[in-house]
């Protein structure tokens, strides 16, 4: 059964770059529009062995990981305040709301006025576009929490910082992976769109040199390059965390 | 004066966005060592009760004393044991036994002896690092017990705990109860809408009125233990609750 979808997806696969070869063969278009598989290949090779490929995943890893650790605490913390004292929440809660429908890529003006052309500007870019959708999960997850642990917390003597740490941040666990989710893949959309607009380092950045060359096979093989990064960390780290916390969680 | 003892305790519910005077001044006086049930008909406000007993609700009137003491907030000197037993399900049966005494900073293996001791009692030695999805309703009510005993309260409050359980499961926690209850000289209040249950646990039992509730009935029931419900000898007394249950008077 297993064997048998990885069999299909390698077939799958294997056949978009035949067909994608086999429309190269025909010269409709000419290499610089349209350049063949193998040509992606080599770009990518030579992305690997000159090292910038791995420079510019570094880069923009390190820059995903700071922001979206920001995003990631700050997100909680205003999740958890918003649930749990209602006067944040009709305050606070709309702007939240609002703020989430902004694109990141949007906040890269800003971020330029106020950063400078710098990693911090990426980073601010980055935290802001996944901050929101860990706040609102965070925040679901709160409110949803059977309110007998609540009380059975308080009553054995949990208070404040206690009660978030041994209680509210548990239960709502299984929200708030959905929002570090979310969370992870706008941070990723923002940290390529900033690095595109406004780096000199990072994958979007080496997505734009291949543009401003004329490079189309360059650009091809630093988008393949963000894809599968994209499949690695979903199905790598929050695929396996998600099932971990859930089968622990009695959810399935 | 008793152990705990709630005075003139009123308390109204909100119904169609009307007051509704669900608790109409209830006395009630348990003393150290007693193990009291109240029954009441549905809605009399008796799980509510319990609730303002354990401070996790405020009455509009009337106050609670513990020791003589007015109590405020609610707090680990009387520990609730919820109806569907509010365990912990990120933790293993032996962490929710010690969450408690995890949060009053008693050390790891002082916790683990205490525990320990606690799940030997309720037979759950062999489930210590099972999660509470896999046990059975009747198995999550004892990691409930054990992790109200570990605090060691100076009153259990239990909620309708064996309402959820299949009558084998909850006629061997009948028995249990009474053991546990002499074994640890708890002063025990046990609500509960289940007259036989009543019978079988109550040293004494307090009969509710329907709202607004008023402690209708006090009945001690005088008979040896343990006792099982299938007891001939319990029926004169649950006859005496039914009698007390029935005649409520005006609606």
């Amino acid at each position: 059964m297993k064997a048998n979808l990885l069999g299909k997806k390698i077939a799958f696969y294997v056949l978009i770059i035949i067909v994608w070869q086999g429309i190269d063969s025909a010269e409709i278009w000419p290499d610089n529009i349209f350049p063949s598989p193998i040509e992606v290949g080599e770009d990518l090779l030579y992305g690997i062995s000159d090292g910038s490929l791995f420079y510019g995943i570094g880069t923009s890893m390190w820059r995903l990981v700071i922001g979206l650790s920001i995003a990631i605490g700050g997100g909680m913390l205003l999740g958890i305040f918003m649930a749990r004292v209602e006067t944040v929440n009709q305050t606070i809660g709309s702007l939240v709301l609002g703020l989430q429908s902004i694109p990141s890529v949007a906040w890269v003006p800003l971020a330029i006025l106020w950063f400078g052309l710098s990693d911090s500007g990426i980073i601010f870019v980055t935290a802001i576009g996944a901050i929101f959708a860990v706040t609102i999960n965070t925040y679901t997850g709160v409110k949803n929490i059977d309110p007998s642990f609540i009380e059975a917390a308080r009553n054995m003597g949990a208070k404040g910082g206690q009660l978030i740490t041994t209680i509210l941040i548990p239960a709502a666990f299984p929200y708030m992976i959905s929002g570090f989710k979310q969370g992870w893949a706008f941070a990723w959309r923002g940290v390529i769109g900033a690095e595109l607009l406004f780096s000199f380092l990072g994958l979007g950045f080496l997505l734009n040199v291949g543009r401003q060359l004329n490079d189309v096979s360059q650009v091809i093989a630093m988008m393949l390059v963000i894809m599968g990064i994209g499949i690695l960390i979903d199905g790598f780290v929050f695929k396996k965390l998600e099932d971990k916390v859930m089968t622990k969680w009695g959810l399935r | 004066m008793g152990k705990i003892e709630a005075k003139n305790i009123i308390k109204y519910f909100q119904h169609d966005g009307k007051p509704l005077k669900a608790i109409g001044g209830v006395n009630l006086t348990v003393d150290d060592g007693e193990f009291v049930c109240i029954v009441g008909p549905s809605g009399c406000g008796k799980s509510t009760f319990l609730r303002i007993l354990a401070g996790l609700e405020k009455p509009d009137d009337g106050e609670v004393l513990l020791d003589g003491k007015k109590l405020v907030n609610t707090g680990p000197d009387r520990i609730m044991v919820f109806q569907e037993g509010a365990l912990f399900p990120w933790l293993t049966v032996e962490d929710n036994v010690e969450y408690g005494l995890k949060v009053a900073g008693i050390p790891e293996n002082e916790r683990h002896d205490i525990s320990k001791r606690y799940l030997d009692m309720m037979q759950l030695s062999q489930f210590a690092n099972s999660y509470t999805y896999q046990l059975s309703t009747g198995m999550k009510q004892r990691v409930a017990i054990a992790r109200a005993l570990v605090m060691d309260p100076d009153v259990l409050l239990m909620d309708e705990p064996f309402a959820a359980l299949d009558s084998q499961t909850r006629d061997l926690l009948l028995v249990e109860m009474q053991m546990i209850w002499q074994k640890t000289k708890k002063t025990i209040i046990f609500v509960t809408h289940n007259v036989p249950e009543a019978a079988v646990l109550g040293s004494r039992v307090a009969v509710f009125s329907h709202r607004p509730s008023v402690v209708k009935k006090s009945l001690d029931i005088d008979y040896k233990r343990p006792r099982v419900a299938e007891d001939e000898n319990l029926g004169k007394f649950e006859k005496q609750i039914l009698a007390a249950l029935r005649h409520q008077g005006p609606k």
